[in-house]
Parts: C-alpha cells; sequence; structure tokens
C-alpha cells in the first residue's frame, strides 16, 4: 500500500530582473493507492497529475507532506536511501518510443534490470533468461520476436508491452501510467488498458492511471476509484462510477461536459456547463480554486477555499460549498443498436 | 466541368481536353461550379509513394463528397492515408509520393491536382484553409503572429493589409482571445489551444470557402479540446465553410461531424451520415473499432480489442479486401478481389464489404 | 506519412537480418556509395603511408645537388625539391607525423571531452558546475597563439608531443556539445526509467547515454582529425616549429620561403604534392563522417 499525505510542490520562479512568480504544482495532495487496486487521477494539462506521479516514481522532488511506502516514510529518509523504495513505484511514460534505449535491443533492454535483480536475489543466468520470457507472456509478446530486435521494429502497442514487462522487472507495488495510452492507435488502446487490469490479478501490481481521457479510466478494472485534481488539490474523489454517473463538483461536471458525444450512440448530458473562462495559472484566488472560472459560483466561493467533505451527504468526497448532482455526462442514445 | 491537362501527374502524356472558349487553360475558373451539392469532389484518387518495394498506394481509388456547408469527418488510424488524402487536397503530396490517378475538383477552382503552381498557391489559403495539428508548430517561432499575418497577407497579394488585421481581430475575438495579446505574441508564448485557434484564424483570414483541419485536436486536454470544437462549429457556420476534419479520435468526428468517412489502408471502407453510420455500422472495421474504441457510455464487459495491428504501407494486402486479416467475418471471396462499393439509403450511405452486402460463404 | 524509414517498423528487422547474412552488415556502409568507395580507398593508403612509409626509404633520404627542383620523370614522378630529394618521398615519409599527431590530437581531444561532457552532463549541479568552469577556461585559451608560444621553448619533435599538447587545449567545445546533448538525453524516457529501475549512475552513463552520443563522437572524430591537421601544418608552414623532422608542413614551408614557389613554377610539383595529400584526406575524413554517423545510429541505417 502506497500513502501520499498531504505532498506539496512549487516550482520555484525565476528572481532578479525576469521575476516569475512560482508555481504551486501541487498544494497538499492525500491519496492512498491499495494493493491491487486501480485510483485514476483526471485532470486538464498543468494540474498538476504528471508531476504527482513523478514525485511517486523518485524522479522529481516533493517539498512538504510524506510518501508512506510500506509502512516507511519517505521523508524521513534521506535522498540516496530512498530510492529502493522508489524502485517500488515504476512510471509507464506516455511515449513509448522515448522510453526505449534506441541503440539497444530488447533482450538488452530487459537483461539490465533482471541481471541486478539477479544478483539480488542470488540468481543465475538462466533465471534471468528464464524470468525474461515468462515477463514478455505477461505482456502478451512472444519472446522469440521481439528479442532480437531494436525498438523502432516494434509498433507503439508493442514497445509500451515492453516498457510494461521493463518495468514488471524489478518487482514494483504500483505502475503509474502517465497517459499511457495517448500516443498509441485508436484500436490497440484497449489491449493496453486491459493488459493493466488484468496485472492487477495475475502479479498483484497496483496501477495509479493518470490521464485527461475519462472514458479510459472506465477501462482500468474493477474496484477503480477516481481523483479529480484541479491546480494542484483533489476536488472530487470517489469510485469511478459514482464520479462520472453523479458528479457534485462543478469542475468535475465541465469536465465531463467536454467529452465529446457520438451522435447516433449517444444523447449529450442535460445540464452540461462550461467554464467562464481559461485557466489562468498566475491568478491565486482568495477562496475557492475553481471560482474565478465557475460557472455556477456564488459569492461564498470566493471567501474560503472548501475543504474535501461530504457536505450535502454525497456519497464521494468533494471541494465544493454546494454540491449538486447534474447529469452532464453523455448517455445512451434512446435506439442504441449495441 | 473544366478539365485542365493532367501536367502534375506521373505517366500521363500531357492530354489537353476542349476547354470551354474564354478559359485559360491553368487558370483557375470562377464559374467551374460542380454540379450537384459538393463543394469539393475527390474522384477515383489514388497517391503512390515509392519505395524500395516498389510504388506502393497510400491512398487507393478514394472518391468522396464533401457538401457544401456540410462539416465531414475523415476518421482512420495510423496507416490508413488520411494525412496524404488531406495534403492532396492542396496538391501537397511530399515526396517520394506521387499522385498517380483521379482528381480533386474543388468549386472555383477545378481540379487542384492541375493547377499551375503559381494559381496553387494563390488557391492555398485563398480558397482553401488548411490548419495543422497545434503541435506541429507550424507557426514561424521567430516572428510574432501579426507579422506573420501580414507576411500571409502581402504573399497572396492583399491589398487590404489592414482589412486583413481587422478580419484577423474580429475572428480571434470570436474565439475569446485578446486579440492584441495574441498579434503581438512569439509561438511559444501561446498554449496548445491557442495556436490551434491561430491557426484556424490563418486557415480563414483570406476568406477561404473550404476548410481543412487536421487533427485539430490532438495533445489537447478535454476542456481545450471542448472549445476549439465549438469555435470551429461556430465558424463554420458563420463563414458558410466547406469544413473537412480529419482525425483518429472517432469521438471528435462523432460529435463534430455531419457525415464520416472511415479510412482503413488507403481506402474508404463505410461513408454516410456519422448518426446512422455510428448507431447501425455495416463495415466490420467500423462495428469493430466502436467495439475497441473506450467510451464513457456502454458496458466495459462488451468491449473487445481488434486483433492484429493496423497495416503499414508496406504491409498492405495487394490482393483482396485490406482488411480480412483482422476481420471476423471474413470469406473467400474476401481474399480474390477488392470488394465493390455499396451504396444504400438512397445513396446516402455506401460501404465496401461483401459481407455486409449480402454475400455469404 | 511517409517520413523518414522507407519501410514499416516489423521489415527492418528482416532487413536487418538479410544483411546480416551476407558477411560484414555495418562495415558495408562505408563502401555503399562510390563517393565513400573513394573516400575509404584514400584513407586506406594514407594510413599505410603513415605506418609503412618510413620502412620504405632510408632514414636520411638521399640529397641530389644536380637534380635540384627537377621536374617530374620517371625516377622522380612529383620531381626533386632543394636538395634534390625526391618529392614522392618526402611525401610518403613525411605522413606520419602529420597523420600521427593529428589521430593523438583527436583521441585525445575527444577522450578528454566526452568525458568531461558526460560527467557536466548527468551530474550538472555539483560536479557539472566545477568541470564547466575548467571548460570555460580552457575554451578561452588561444589555442594556436599558445601553441606558437610554446613551440619556442619545445622543439615538437615527436607527433606524439604535438598531438598532446594540440589534443590537451582542444576538448573544451566538444565537452560543451556533450554536456549539452548528455542535459536533454538525461531528460528522455529511458534513462529516467534507467534511473527508477536502479541501475548505477555509472553503467547509466556508459550503457544508456554513451552509445546515443557515438554517432556524434564518431563524426567529430573524423572532423577533429582534419582540424588537427590544418593547426599543425600551419604551425609548421608559418615556420613557428622548428622541424627537426620532414613532413608535409615543412615541405610546405620550404616550397614557398625557400623555392619561391608562389612566384615561380619551378617548384611546382613541390608546392602542390603536400597540398593535395592534405586537401585528399581532409575530404576523405568528411565523406566518411556521415558513414560514422550511420554506423553507429541503428536508425539511419538503410539496410
Amino acid at each position: 500500500m502506497i500513502e501520499v499525505q498531504e505532498i506539496t510542490r512549487t516550482f520555484a520562479g525565476r528572481g532578479g530582473l525576469l521575476r516569475r512568480p512560482g508555481v504551486r504544482a501541487l498544494r497538499g495532495v492525500s491519496l492512498t493507492i491499495p494493493d491491487r487496486g486501480a485510483v485514476c487521477l483526471i485532470g486538464e494539462s498543468g494540474c498538476g497529475k504528471t508531476t504527482l506521479g513523478r514525485i511517486l516514481c523518485g524522479l522529481e522532488d516533493f517539498d512538504g507532506g510524506d510518501l508512506v511506502v510500506d509502512g516507511q516514510s519517505l521523508a524521513a529518509l534521506k535522498a540516496k536511501d530512498r530510492a529502493r523504495y522508489f524502485r517500488r513505484i515504476q512510471l509507464i511514460h506516455q511515449d513509448p518510443y522515448s522510453a526505449l534505449n534506441p541503440t539497444r535491443t530488447i533482450r538488452q533492454i530487459l537483461d539490465d534490470p533482471l541481471a541486478l535483480r539477479a544478483r539480488q536475489l542470488g540468481q543465475d543466468g538462466a533465471w534471468v533468461a528464464g524470468r525474461r520470457d515468462e515477463l514478455l507472456g505477461l505482456v502478451g509478446l512472444d519472446p522469440a520476436y521481439v528479442l532480437p530486435r531494436y525498438p523502432h521494429m516494434l509498433s507503439g502497442g508493442m514497445r509500451q508491452r515492453v516498457v510494461i514487462a521493463r518495468a514488471l522487472t524489478v518487482d514494483p507495488e504500483v505502475l503509474v501510467a502517465d497517459e499511457a495510452v495517448s500516443m498509441i492507435d485508436v484500436s490497440l488502446r484497449l489491449g493496453i488498458l486491459q493488459l493493466l487490469r488484468d496485472l492487477r490479478d495475475q502479479v498483484g501490481v497496483a496501477v495509479l492511471f493518470i490521464t485527461h481521457d475519462v472514458a479510459t479510466a472506465r477501462y482500468v478494472g474493477t474496484g477503480g476509484e477516481l481523483h479529480v485534481i484541479y491546480r494542484g488539490t483533489v476536488i472530487e474523489r470517489g469510485t469511478t462510477d459514482t464520479v462520472i454517473q453523479h458528479p457534485v463538483h462543478p469542475y468535475t461536471q465541465c469536465l465531463l461536459s467536454a467529452i465529446p458525444v457520438l451522435r447516433g450512440i449517444e444523447e449529450p448530458g442535460a445540464a452540461r456547463i462550461v467554464p467562464t473562462a481559461p485557466l489562468d495559472d498566475r491568478q491565486e484566488p482568495s477562496g475557492c480554486l475553481f471560482q474565478p472560472r465557475c460557472p455556477l459560483a456564488a459569492p461564498e466561493c470566493a471567501e474560503r477555499q472548501p475543504p474535501l467533505s461530504q457536505l450535502g451527504g454525497t456519497v464521494q468526497e468533494h471541494a465544493c460549498l454546494f454540491p449538486e448532482d447534474r447529469p452532464v455526462v453523455a448517455v445512451p442514445a434512446a435506439a442504441a443498436a449495441d | 466541368m473544366v478539365r485542365v491537362p493532367r501536367s502534375s501527374r506521373s505517366g500521363g502524356a500531357d492530354t489537353v481536353a476542349a476547354a470551354p472558349a474564354g478559359i485559360t487553360v491553368g487558370q483557375p475558373d470562377a464559374d467551374a461550379r460542380l454540379s450537384g451539392p459538393a463543394a469539393v469532389s475527390v474522384r477515383d484518387l489514388t497517391v503512390a509513394f515509392s519505395t524500395p518495394e516498389g510504388l506502393l498506394p497510400a491512398v487507393s481509388h478514394v472518391s468522396l463528397d464533401l457538401d457544401r456547408g456540410q462539416i465531414t469527418g475523415l476518421v482512420g488510424e495510423s496507416g490508413s492515408g488520411k494525412s496524404t488524402l488531406a495534403l492532396t487536397l492542396l496538391n501537397a503530396v511530399p515526396q517520394p509520393g506521387r499522385v498517380t490517378s483521379g482528381a480533386v475538383l474543388i468549386d472555383g477552382l477545378g481540379d487542384v491536382l492541375g493547377l499551375t503552381r503559381r494559381n496553387l498557391r494563390r488557391a492555398r489559403g485563398a480558397s482553401i484553409g488548411y490548419v495543422f495539428q497545434a503541435s506541429q508548430n507550424s507557426l514561424n517561432p521567430l516572428k510574432q503572429v501579426g507579422k506573420q499575418l501580414l507576411d500571409l497577407g502581402r504573399s497572396h497579394g492583399e491589398s487590404d493589409l489592414r482589412g486583413l488585421l481587422r478580419r484577423a481581430r474580429t475572428l480571434l475575438d470570436d474565439m475569446g482571445m485578446d486579440a492584441n495579446r495574441v498579434l503581438a505574441s512569439f509561438q511559444h508564448e501561446l498554449s496548445g489551444g491557442m495556436r490551434q485557434r491561430v491557426g484556424i484564424v490563418f486557415a480563414l483570414v483570406l476568406n477561404a470557402h473550404v476548410l481543412i483541419l487536421d487533427e485539430p485536436t490532438t495533445a489537447l486536454d478535454m476542456l481545450t479540446q471542448a472549445s476549439v470544437l465549438e469555435i470551429v462549429r461556430k465558424v463554420h457556420a458563420e463563414h458558410h465553410l466547406t469544413t473537412l476534419v480529419i482525425s483518429h479520435d472517432v469521438g471528435v468526428i462523432g460529435d463534430l461531424a455531419q457525415r464520416i468517412a472511415v479510412m482503413y489502408a488507403g481506402r474508404i471502407v463505410e461513408e454516410g451520415p456519422t448518426a446512422t453510420v455510428l448507431a447501425d455500422p455495416r463495415h466490420p472495421y467500423t462495428r469493430g473499432l466502436l467495439t475497441a474504441m473506450p467510451r464513457i457510455t456502454g458496458d466495459v464487459a462488451l468491449a473487445r480489442p481488434l486483433p492484429g495491428r493496423p497495416p503499414d504501407l508496406t504491409s498492405i494486402p495487394r490482393q483482396g479486401c485490406v482488411f480480412r486479416e483482422r476481420c471476423p467475418l471474413a470469406m473467400d471471396i474476401c481474399a480474390a478481389a477488392e470488394p465493390p462499393v455499396t451504396k444504400t439509403e438512397g445513396g446516402e450511405r455506401r460501404f465496401a464489404c461483401y459481407a455486409a452486402a449480402g454475400e455469404t460463404p | 506519412m511517409i517520413t523518414g524509414a522507407v519501410l514499416p517498423p516489423e521489415q527492418l528487422y528482416e532487413a536487418m537480418q538479410r544483411s546480416r547474412r551476407r558477411s560484414t552488415r555495418r562495415w558495408r556502409l562505408f563502401v555503399s556509395s562510390p563517393g565513400r568507395v573513394a573516400a575509404s580507398v584514400i584513407v586506406v593508403v594514407f594510413a599505410l603511408m603513415a605506418i609503412i612509409g618510413p620502412y620504405l626509404y632510408p632514414a636520411n633520404l638521399p640529397i641530389n645537388p644536380r637534380k635540384i627542383y627537377a621536374a617530374p620523370s620517371l625516377a622522380h614522378p612529383l620531381g626533386t625539391d632543394f636538395e634534390g630529394t625526391d618529392v614522392l618521398a618526402l611525401v610518403v615519409t613525411g605522413a606520419r607525423y602529420v597523420l600521427f599527431a593529428a589521430a593523438v590530437a583527436a583521441v585525445i581531444t575527444l577522450g578528454i571531452g566526452t568525458v568531461a561532457g558526460l560527467a557536466a552532463g548527468y551530474y550538472p549541479r555539483s560536479t557539472g558546475r566545477v568541470i564547466m568552469r575548467v571548460t570555460d577556461f580552457v575554451l578561452a585559451i588561444p589555442g594556436f597563439p599558445v601553441l606558437v608560444v610554446l613551440a619556442m621553448i619545445w622543439k615538437f619533435g615527436s607527433p606524439l608531443a604535438m598531438g598532446f599538447v594540440m589534443g590537451v587545449f582542444g576538448w573544451g567545445g566538444i565537452a560543451r556539445a556533450v554536456r549539452a546533448q548528455t542535459l536533454s538525453l538525461r531528460e528522455r524516457g529511458f534513462v529516467e526509467a534507467a534511473r527508477g529501475l536502479g541501475l548505477p549512475g555509472r553503467r547509466i552513463i556508459f550503457a544508456e547515454v554513451l552509445p546515443n552520443l557515438a554517432p556524434y563522437i564518431g563524426m567529430n572524430l573524423m572532423l577533429a582529425v582534419t582540424a588537427f591537421i590544418y593547426t599543425e601544418v600551419g604551425l609548421f608552414f608559418l615556420g613557428v616549429v622548428s622541424y627537426t623532422t620532414s613532413n608535409w608542413g615543412v615541405m610546405l614551408n620550404n616550397a614557398v620561403f625557400q623555392a619561391g614557389a608562389l612566384t615561380s613554377t619551378r617548384a611546382l610539383a613541390y608546392l602542390l604534392s603536400p597540398l593535395i595529400c592534405i586537401l585528399l584526406i581532409t575530404i576523405a575524413l568528411v565523406t566518411l563522417a556521415n558513414a560514422v554517423d550511420e554506423f553507429f545510429n541503428p536508425r539511419l541505417r538503410r539496410l
């Protein structure tokens, strides 16, 4: 189990002549990733979800808060001692091509971390070869086909599977999939999503799925949680179905309203809303962060930032003073020929 | 219909069909109206690329009509040939590609593929507006946006540059942007959504009547995507355009376009009004794509990935139906020859599939 | 849209296998076009000249006072110099110093520059800052004038010495460029992944980053050799370095200042021979620089 406790991260601004204010990428985010769980982070670009993913993998430092991995608080450790905990969390990058070294074959790419692991476990070369084949089988690739090739000789979907196999070489607890399917052909995306879902059962790994495409969040398996992030804060969270079908925070409702509606198969939600203004990173609102753009803002909203709660008796947690379940998401058309 | 010499095509001798009196061959003809509702008519177009394995078609015998005032969507994955088809409308296919047959007829211009270089340059921008992906950074990084607009006007011999800027300002205001700020900015100072909108302004500022958008919302997040789509709708209606949207995202096309054409391996496998095609897809690829697509509605358990992979230029089967290797309904006849196009519903819909046409194994 | 590769991903592997079966694989890049064949031949010829040339002639080349500045003939295909020594012999024996010094300099420059650049790029904060100060210092040193000054104190009799000095002053540019590339590679997915997987830093630098820089380094090695050839020939030509051995630069110096080759046609062959050699080797190395790039870069290879 991984616990994220009130993580904050501010990117320092530039002082001196070219004064630029710092960007508060994360303002105290907390979440728990249960064993074999699936947590989805949704938000616009620049909302901090990628930063959180990178912090979890140890690629980015955090300024405040704590990460608890395997019961160990990482804030209490020095940087170099943290490395072995971060190894339990592996990143699946958006771009499968840049995630693989173009000058090395797939066999070499997988052997590097496996050899390290073998030394740790006191195993030999035969174990490395066996494990390599096992992992490739798990991700649905034929070892004989894939191993001698260079990355540019494989398709995007296959490369992404190799990336997943490589991530599994260190027996991680969590796979952080940051827009893992957005650069893959539409007809191949489902395959990767279902692979992540299946790995939760077969290998016992949890998935933190970061995306701006809400629809993909539905396919990472049962028991999924959806967390909506806005400007570095979680503003709504609950089970995936609840948040999609019964969103209560206006920002979540704007996101769901923006999803394109497939004519003929779907009808638009009845109460769709849009933000009143584009995102302005430099503005620091006095109250609710979304208030400057919220089409439903009331005067009180500018006074204080609401905390996460179940105000109004909602099933999920949210950060709104006036939550209301609005039908914004598309619904199946009346006579769907599915 | 004006026929102009096929000088830009390979293999053919220069043939000049009898041109109506008063029309200089090679000149765009303002009276060259296409009969019927189509503002752009692609007729039996084949575009091939030279590879070590020979001349291979990226677009094969494609016919498509873009009806005046309609938004048509072209859906295809990588390798489907949709980008090549889009560029052919501007006669801008990059080397080593060539048009080997067919015509692209545009209202008021005649056959784009036969235009002289000068007239082609004039047509691009003035008649046809092309909008690239935001991520392709098609703006000059070293010049301010406003200056580039003026360059555009000047290179098209636009005498009234002030009017040009005024039109640009109006368009930018309509799109909810601060016109002064945008015109003074450099490309890197604008966000992806803003760049996309600026791209649309560039495409429309010379009063083009055909607008082509190539992957307009790729790499944009949901809210920005929705606002760009809304702007496309608005601009399309206000300026009475004929719009072609190309995307791999079925959702974008499904929301925006009134007609949809599905491309696979260089061919149009299905075409028709969006709502009917999506509700009742006839071609197995369309059906498979809809089943394999992550969606916000629909039963998650019913989703099935499509087996195999979209083909690349050299792995397209040379004979028979190009989709048969991934098709659940493949029959012997599918391997023999490409399926003919079947038209239904009074010509409103068409598809190319033996099984869908009622053939049995 | 067709952009770079002309084969789809699946077929690249088969293509690689096919060429593998035809014995040598990547080395064929150096003979893949007529220009490259010529260039390779030139390089091989000059390399042989440098290695075995001096053994083909006696240590002290014979002088022949009766045949000073003789025109090209069968006995002396390129004529003779101011002492009657055969020019061809001078060219062949003079190759070793020039080419060897340039090669040594190139290896030293690229060796120091690459290591410095890699370290500075991969550890940009602590180590990097120190290395870049040193690099800036080295870059600021005006190489050629320093060599001139040093030449007054040090007789560069041995090509090793010459090569060493040139190399030690010349690595600044490479270090900067390698650092810049390392910095950007460091952010690439596969390097971050290697860090996340717990691979040690040194291993990442040499196994992940360096192979991606190999095309750049190989190419620059070729070009550095040409640059150093010019540097040392320039020094000798100016007469700044006291010559104890004969080499192309010395020949040029003699041809111009002793024989007045720029004003009369007597010693034309004497002047042109080393010049043409320098020109040929430069063109050959530059032509092959592309081949070296493709040699190391699996994606560029049009197999």
